[in-house]
């Protein structure tokens, strides 16, 4: 059965860009899909309660940005609840190494579901709480791929790149010191919070004071990346706020993350 | 829903038809009825206050012989229909209606201020890319190209509920103009936000009146709630601005703004006899009743407070995607929101030329002891109402349940000419459409304005001599300090301003983003899916009360230059832009208010035409004045906000204000004359001087050169003069752009020729501009401002600093930039810690 | 005895855990201290859930492990003992929005209730409770309090002395 295969290729690859009340990165992460050669498809998580879809056919799944139902009680908390509830199979999708990415509040769901950052235990051992600032912040930030790690999402990505960040419970937290020597050892940190010449800093470098300023976190397989930062923001030149200044970016480097992804199940 | 109309002749046909109300056609009424037709006048006054209907005397008799002529009373429904109606939230009636005003030499009768001032000026103008304005929920322009888009554009205020619960009314207002923007045409999707806000100084040390909140607390709190609200809606907030005056202490205004984008088939909305009555969204409760008229009143102790609440963004959100997937699929014929009067007025107004029958037992309801005329008048926020063809309804539904919002059906639009609204069988209302919506009774008001006396103050700029020069430095650092030209980044970073991921020219810029750009420049690639059309849009604004102060009228000239500056400074094409009016003044019951407010319309209409640019929608707040710890009557300064957009034909072609290198050339644009009246240097300094008065048709010529030269990009940044002047604008573009700069007095181009240093560098003479060129383009721009005043006065330089040669030759100024920009960022975050 | 079975009402209190740094109680301690209480030494924020309905204690367990707190960084009572009474400048101060004042977070918490499987509670109201230390009076905290988290317009709330 073709749904069984490990990734799903094709060439355009279909991808699910997951909604939810109060969603709201979908049209521009759909968009960022397409334009990279993706088949994006917008699908509601009162879809999947129907029973209408079956994620099975996709071969990457997106959860975008926003407040899925308001971010009430807790971000994106809701919203994994859903996901355990309803998307059961995502677990076997990851397992299938198919690609898989949560961006900012799809970032939150992934890591509260217990799908990052060990996509085996269902068990939660990282979460988020709020910015040490205690504000919802909007700014660019540098980060630094850790080029040790699997993560398909990020191979071929230049070691520093800039990327905004937009919430207000950003900070990522583990349930104790020895979950961060595990995400070391298994290189599930994909990206970092630094300084314009590479130093973990804080703030307002570390926009929200996370953890050994992690951004982004893998599975150690590489196929699952959860981020804070919005890839979807970058996607050309005219996104970075200094493109005024600058006249060598030739696109937007999120863009690249999203190409990796829908190139992979390409070939 | 509330947006200012121009109102039907007063002699016009519809007004002098009313028929008689007929007798209730055996129905009885849902509540006991009023005795209304036979109450001595003392009596209907007091049942007015009592009921808060905040209706005039001349109203009050209007409905009275209106029902003395049915020969029945009015039904506690009916004349809160009435009231709500012909409230001055819903009805503008004070610009609608006649004003008898006189300037002390010449006096002149306008039959209506609006029609005759601003909506007079953009008939005259008929600027071919306006579709649809002054008549829907929000003026709608086309955009793009190929004719498939268009934008709608709206700006409202909510002041009275931030006043008293500045995080509710905050949330609240913006989901009220977001909702104006879905029920304009059949809905356009909001790309962005706007806000602005005049408040008294966080810092204000004096007294209060009992139950007035201290304005720090007044400002965390409307900027949480623009955050808490905008960020869920997943709109970006990226353009606005903060005023601050110690006479906004017990009214602080709110200005939320929204624009949204549509394919242009659905500009047009109908509504057809037979149509469902669709209300969707969330249920209505006993949320926010009076809210127009609570609009209507000045603030006091006994103030209505029911009218405020917080928001619901999540509810919204869901409204939102599912209208709009509706309407692509094209389920229903006409859409409004519901805003103040609620059902009454939404519901009211798309059946405004057709009918309808309203069964109010069907609409949810948040809890059961709602009277039926409750329901009816609720202001329960995040509900729209829809015109369906009975054929669409089930489809409709599904996609409203899908998403997890309300979706049920009131009522039919009939084609009998009358509002019949009953629950359960009883007669909630019946009233016919011409008298509620043109019976109203115009009264004529009396304005008056006097010019103000000059105050005894010694004139700005006179002294001279090494004692003032060694001052130069220290009053710009004073007023890069200054609270209204500060950094707003402490408030701009709480907004999630690039979601959508369109924002390319966002409202912090520089070298650092940390600078003040002039206009955001959005590109909704997310909304129209199109990759390859690179088609744009930017929005900026004008605001000076401080002006006001000395003139409305030439304040209203300079909001509309300043905000076409700023939208040249992004590299808009002004040419085909649009402005938007907010005025906010205090009663208009007292002539020398209205006659100041009537000064501030005739200056938009002087604008508009000499700049050769359209309104295409408005608003006005009035009666924003409260009684102060002392008892005393405190009315807030005229304000007008003037909101400019304008297309942005190719983003790529979009500027910033930073400086860009060394060894630039600086341009400057305009003519710098002896204008400090209302400045911030005669507010720091205690001097005073002739008002910036702009000449629009001079200016437009200077504007349109400028435009030239930034499409031939020969423009590296550009930035407009504004509060502070040459030294202002100067100070931000260097310390954004991380490069000094070097000018000289003498070179620039000033009327008449002598004026002192400090005039020279503190002057708000309006239109002007500075421009950093690269040396290798200064004859081509020369050549594109042939025949425009424009020197060059200067470079930039590596060197960090400021440097100002004074007309004697000498350094007047020399300050470093950390210095100029530690200053102009340390305000607002020492003030909110 | 009513015919009408109603449920019953139960507080919920989630909060970070002491080990987890409280930027929002960073925030509002500033406040305080800014808007007359400069004695005020720190603030602890915990969201309180009332929940009206036919949930039993496990049924409330369950919500409260499951949906309201987080497993990493919360802890959690059902509460129904009232707070120990001993002063010693702790205070306990609660806001809530008025009963006429929709309560957004109190809607979805409803419906997600609902979607664990657990019987839908009639009604849910979400309100702040700030553990407050500082030697101050109960008027002079109340007067500060309505300068801050609290306007009468939308809030009620309640000022004890209390350690827990």
């Amino acid at each position: 059965m073709m749904s069984s295969k490990p990734v799903l290729r094709g060439k355009r690859p279909k991808v699910l860009v997951l909604r939810a009340p109060g969603t709201n990165c979908d049209m521009e992460t759909a968009l960022a899909f397409k334009v990279v050669g993706g088949e994006p498809e917008l699908v509601s998580i009162s879809d999947f309660r129907a029973a209408k879809v079956r994620l099975m056919e996709f071969s990457i799944v997106a959860i975008p940005g926003g407040f899925s139902y308001g971010d009430d009680v807790a971000a994106g908390k809701i919203l994994a609840n859903q996901v355990k509830l309803y998307m059961k199979e995502i677990r076997n999708f990851v397992r299938l190494g198919r690609p898989v990415i949560g961006i900012c509040n799809g970032f939150q769901a992934l890591v509260k579901a217990g799908l990052l950052p060990f996509s085996g235990a269902a068990e939660q051992t990282a979460s988020f709480t709020a910015n040490d600032s205690g504000r919802f912040e909007a700014r660019w930030v540098h980060l630094r791929l850790n080029t040790q790690s699997m993560c398909l999402w990020t191979q071929g990505l230049p070691e520093m790149i800039e990327l905004p960040v937009a919430h207000g419970e950003g900070k990522l937290v583990l349930k104790s010191p020895r979950h961060l020597e595990e995400l070391k050892k298994n290189k599930s940190i994909a990206l970092q919070y630094v300084s314009d010449d590479g130093k973990l800093l804080g703030y307002p470098h570390n926009p929200n004071g996370s953890v050994f300023n992690i951004a982004g976190l893998t599975n150690p397989e590489g196929n699952c990346l959860g981020l804070m930062p919005h890839p979807e923001r970058f996607t050309v030149r005219h996104h970075h706020p200094n493109w005024t200044r600058q006249t060598f970016m030739k696109e937007g480097i999120g863009l690249e993350m999203f190409r990796n992804a829908v190139k992979y199940c390409q070939s | 829903m509330t947006e200012r109309r121009p109102a039907a002749a007063p002699n016009g046909k519809r007004a002098t038809t009313a028929p008689v109300v007929p007798a209730a056609r055996g129905q009885a009424p849902a509540d006991e009825g009023l005795r209304f037709t036979t109450l001595p006048p003392k009596e209907l006054k007091e049942l007015n206050a009592k009921l808060g209907w905040s209706l005039n005397d001349v109203e009050l008799e209007a409905i009275r012989a209106h029902f003395k002529k049915a020969g029945r009373e009015p039904s506690r429904g009916e004349v809160e229909t009435i009231a709500q109606t012909w409230s001055e939230h819903c009805k503008h009636k004070t610009f609608n209606g006649p004003v008898r005003y006189s300037d002390g030499k010449k006096s002149r009768v306008f039959r209506s201020l609006f029609a005759e001032t601003i909506v007079k000026a953009t008939k005259e103008l008929s600027s071919p890319w306006c579709l649809s304005v002054f008549k829907d929920n929000a003026g709608i322009v086309q955009f793009g190209k190929g004719g498939r888009w268009a934008l709608a554009v709206k700006v409202e205020t909510h002041n009275h509920p931030c006043a008293v619960e500045p995080y509710g009314g905050a949330e609240t207002g913006i989901g009220g103009v977001i909702r104006d923007v879905l029920g304009a045409g059949l809905g356009a999707k909001p790309v962005l936000n706007t806000d602005t806000f005049c408040l008294a100084r966080p810092d204000y040390s004096g007294e209060l009146p009992e139950g007035a909140l201290h304005p720090v607390r007044t400002l965390r709190g409307v900027v949480a709630g623009v955050r808490d609200y905008g960020n869920r809606m997943g709109i970006p907030t990226a353009g606005g601005g903060l005023w601050f005056d110690d006479d906004y202490r017990l009214n602080p205004l709110v200005f939320c703004g929204t624009v949204g984008i549509l394919p242009t088939w659905a500009v047009r909305k109908e509504v057809k006899p037979g149509d469902l009555i669709v209300a969707v969204g969330g249920p209505t409760g006993r949320d926010g009743l009076h809210g127009a008229t609570f609009s209507s009143t000045t603030m006091d102790g006994e103030t209505d407070r029911a009218a405020v609440q917080i928001g619901h963004p999540l509810n919204e959100k869901r409204v939102l995607d599912a209208l709009m997937v509706a309407r692509d699929r094209r389920l229903y014929r006409g859409v409004t929101d519901c805003g103040a009067g609620g059902f009454s007025s939404a519901i009211g107004e798309l059946a405004r030329d057709c009918g309808a029958r309203v069964e109010l037992e069907k609409a949810p309801l948040k809890c059961s002891d709602l009277e039926p005329w409750e329901i009816w008048l609720s202001e329960a926020q995040e509900r729209m109402v829809l015109a369906v063809p009975p054929k669409s309804y089930p489809e409709l539904e599904r996609l409203f349940h899908a998403e997890g919002t309300g979706c049920s059906v009131l009522g039919e639009f009939t084609k009998t000419g009358r509002l019949v609204v009953t629950h359960k069988g009883a007669r909630v209302a019946d009233l016919d459409m011409g008298f509620l919506h043109d019976g109203m009774p115009r009264v004529e008001r009396r304005a008056v304005w006097t010019e103000g006396s000059k105050p005894k103050r010694g004139p700005c700029g006179a002294r001279g001599g090494p004692a003032v020069r060694g001052r130069l430095g220290s009053i710009l650092t004073r007023m890069l300090a200054h609270l209204n030209v500060c950094s707003r980044e402490w408030v701009i970073r709480q907004y999630d301003h690039e979601v959508q991921a369109g924002t390319v020219i966002k409202p912090l810029q520089g070298q650092r983003h940390d600078g003040p750009g002039d206009a955001c420049v959005i590109w909704p690639v997310a909304a129209t899916g199109d990759w390859e059309d690179r088609s744009g849009f930017a929005v900026g604004h004008g605001l000076n009360p401080s002006y006001g102060r000395v003139d409305p009228y030439w304040m209203a000239l300079c909001c509309a230059d300043e905000a076409l500056r700023n939208l040249l400074c992004a590299g808009a094409d002004i040419s085909k832009a649009s402005f938007l009016d907010n005025f906010c003044w205090a009663s208009p019951e007292v002539p020398e208010q209205l006659g100041g407010l009537v000064r501030a319309a005739l200056g938009c209409h002087d604008a508009a035409k000499g700049y050769g640019i359209p309104f295409i929608s408005g608003k006005d707040s009035l009666y924003n004045q409260s009684r102060d710890e002392k008892g005393r009557e405190l009315a807030i300064p005229g304000t007008l906000l003037i909101t400019a957009v304008a297309p942005v034909p190719d983003i790529t072609h979009s500027l910033t204000m930073d400086f860009k290198g060394p060894g630039n050339s600086l341009f400057l644009v305009g003519v710098t004359k002896d204008e400090t009246g209302g400045s911030l240097l005669s507010q720091m300094e205690g001097c005073s001087g002739e008002v910036p008065k702009p000449d629009p048709k001079a200016a437009a010529r200077s504007f349109k050169a400028v435009a030239e030269a930034i499409s031939k990009k020969l423009v590296l940044s550009a930035h407009d003069l504004s509060d502070g002047g040459l030294g202002v604008a100067l100070s931000e573009m260097a310390f954004s752009g991380e490069f000094g700069a070097s000018i000289e007095l003498d070179q620039i181009l000033t009327s008449p020729a002598m004026l002192s240093d400090e005039t020279i560098l503190f002057s708000e003479s309006p239109s002007r501009i500075l421009l950093e060129v690269s040396p290798k383009d200064d004859l081509a721009v020369m050549r594109a401002l042939k025949g425009v005043p424009a020197r060059r006065i200067g470079s930039t330089t590596a060197n960090p600093l400021i440097k100002v040669s004074g007309l004697d030759g000498s350094v007047v100024l020399e300050t470093l930039l950390v210095e100029l920009k530690a200053a102009w960022q340390k305000t607002l975050p020492e003030l909110l810690k | 005895m009513s015919l009408i079975a109603t449920g019953t009402t139960n507080l919920i209190e989630v909060r970070l855990r002491p080990d987890f740094a409280d930027a929002a109680g960073q925030a509002a301690l500033a406040q305080l201290q800014h808007a007359g209480f400069p004695a005020a030494r720190s603030v602890r924020m915990s969201t309180v859930y009332e929940i009206c309905g036919t949930l039993n204690q496990s049924h409330l367990q369950q919500a409260a492990r499951e949906l309201l707190s987080d497993g990493v960084t919360h802890e959690f009572k059902v509460l129904n003992t009232p707070p120990v009474l001993d002063g010693m400048n702790h205070w306990r101060v609660e806001v809530w929005l008025k009963p006429t004042v929709t309560d957004p977070t109190g809607e979805s918490v409803r419906r997600a209730i609902a979607e664990l499987g657990l019987p839908e509670p009639e009604r849910v109201r979400c309100g702040t409770a700030y553990r407050i230390l500082g030697k101050t009076t109960r008027n002079v905290l109340e007067r500060v309090v309505r300068r801050t988290f609290a306007n009468p317009v939308i809030h009620t709330f309640t000022v004890t002395e209390a350690y827990d």
